[in-house]
């Protein structure tokens, strides 16, 4: 995937048996990362191999005791924005990075459209589809803060941003997801 | 907050248990008795449901491949400059190495060689005290016997020098030898 590959050092046992673990015991959920976060397979084992080669390159940096998982989403993440920077043109902020409320309390109408039926529906549709929308780091921030289920405070971490921000990309995706659901939603009773 | 509705942001941040303790529980207590706010909750926490049951029916194995790629790439991996400095710095190389620095700055050094600065003793000064000794007490065990006198040359009743020499050169002396 990216063009500056990690040198390696000559192999030995400890750190042999460090990469072994990881990618037994994490590749599974790195992989699956990669994949949400890049939308296609080939770009998600290019993701992963270059995340496992930095773990065995950067064993030594691990601080036993903290969470493994948050540290390789870390690297995912961080490579992931790399190679989109390196592919100029396709990634850029969609977001202004503020930390703005997108919508204020007032007469709120009913909701109109339950989640539930779209749910009902959807489910067979690729999530992979439906956070395509999202732009990258929107994206990133609803797959650690819902599917990965990790706090505000661990996401700004893995992502290298404050809360601030991770709260306002989140709000931002949930929001466009909502508008997206709702469009379909439409569109099926239009066809209907 | 409970005369209000509360906002979609208020509400992600309760679902997700991000609100500080005091507007997690107004919140809470707001959802008792709002509907609307109610059914704006219950939308974003079946959203949440959708993305974790979707991730779950996606979820596949990392391809063998992936790992398969890893291994072989550390296999051929060519070492840095610095990581083959590093293997000189081997135990098993760098001891003789190092010993071989140390003995030779030890010889390049000024310890190695004399100090100009050293107490010497001048040989004449024994010369000097032999020859003291054996002038005052000759027969002395330790006084080196003086110089036998071996030539008849000079001595009181001998033949001059002139008619010594003569007689060598006939060499009657030789014969008697």
């Amino acid at each position: 995937m990216g063009e500056s590959r990690p040198r390696l050092e000559p192999a030995n046992t400890e750190q042999t048996a460090f990469l072994e673990r990881a990618m037994t015991e994490y590749g599974k959920a790195t992989y699956n990362f990669a994949l949400r976060l890049t939308g296609n397979e080939a770009d998600a084992r290019d993701l992963a191999q270059e995340a496992f080669l930095r773990v065995y390159k950067a064993w030594r940096s691990f601080q036993p005791g903290t969470s493994f998982l948050s540290w390789i989403y870390r690297i995912v993440t961080n490579l992931y924005r790399d190679e989109l920077r390196r592919r100029k043109g396709r990634y850029w902020e969609e977001i202004p990075e503020d930390n703005a409320p997108q919508e204020f309390a007032g007469q709120r109408p009913l909701a109109v459209t339950p989640i539930d039926d779209y749910v009902d529906r959807q489910l067979g549709e690729p999530l992979s589809k439906a956070l395509a929308h999202l732009s990258p780091d929107q994206r990133q921030v609803v797959l650690l803060a819902d599917i990965e289920e990790y706090s505000y405070q661990e996401i700004a971490e893995i992502m290298g941003c404050s809360i601030g921000t991770v709260r306002s990309r989140l709000h931002r995706a949930r929001a466009l997801l909502r508008r997206l659901i709702e469009r379909t939603q439409t569109q099926q009773q239009q066809q209907q | 907050m409970s005369d209000m509705h509360l906002s979609t942001d208020l509400l992600v941040d309760f679902l997700h248990g991000e609100l500080p303790p005091e507007d997690d529980a107004l919140a809470h207590a707001h959802l008792q008795f709002c509907a609307a706010c109610r059914q704006e909750y219950d939308l974003q926490v079946a959203l949440s449901d959708a993305l974790r049951s979707a991730a779950a029916a996606e979820e596949c194995e990392m391809p063998s491949l992936v790992k398969a790629v890893v291994w072989e790439r550390i296999r051929n991996a060519q070492p840095s400059r610095w990581q083959r400095l590093a293997g000189w710095l081997r135990p098993a190389v760098a001891v003789p190495v190092a010993a071989v620095i140390v003995i030779g700055g030890y010889f390049a050094s000024p310890l190695a060689r004399p100090s100009a600065s050293a107490p010497t003793v001048d040989a004449a000064y024994y010369f000097a005290a032999h020859a003291q000794s054996s002038a005052t007490a000759p027969l002395s065990e330790h006084a080196t016997a003086p110089a036998l006198e071996t030539s008849m040359a000079g001595a009181p009743g001998a033949p001059p020098v002139e008619e010594l020499e003569a007689y060598a050169a006939t060499g009657e002396l030789d014969a008697v030898r």
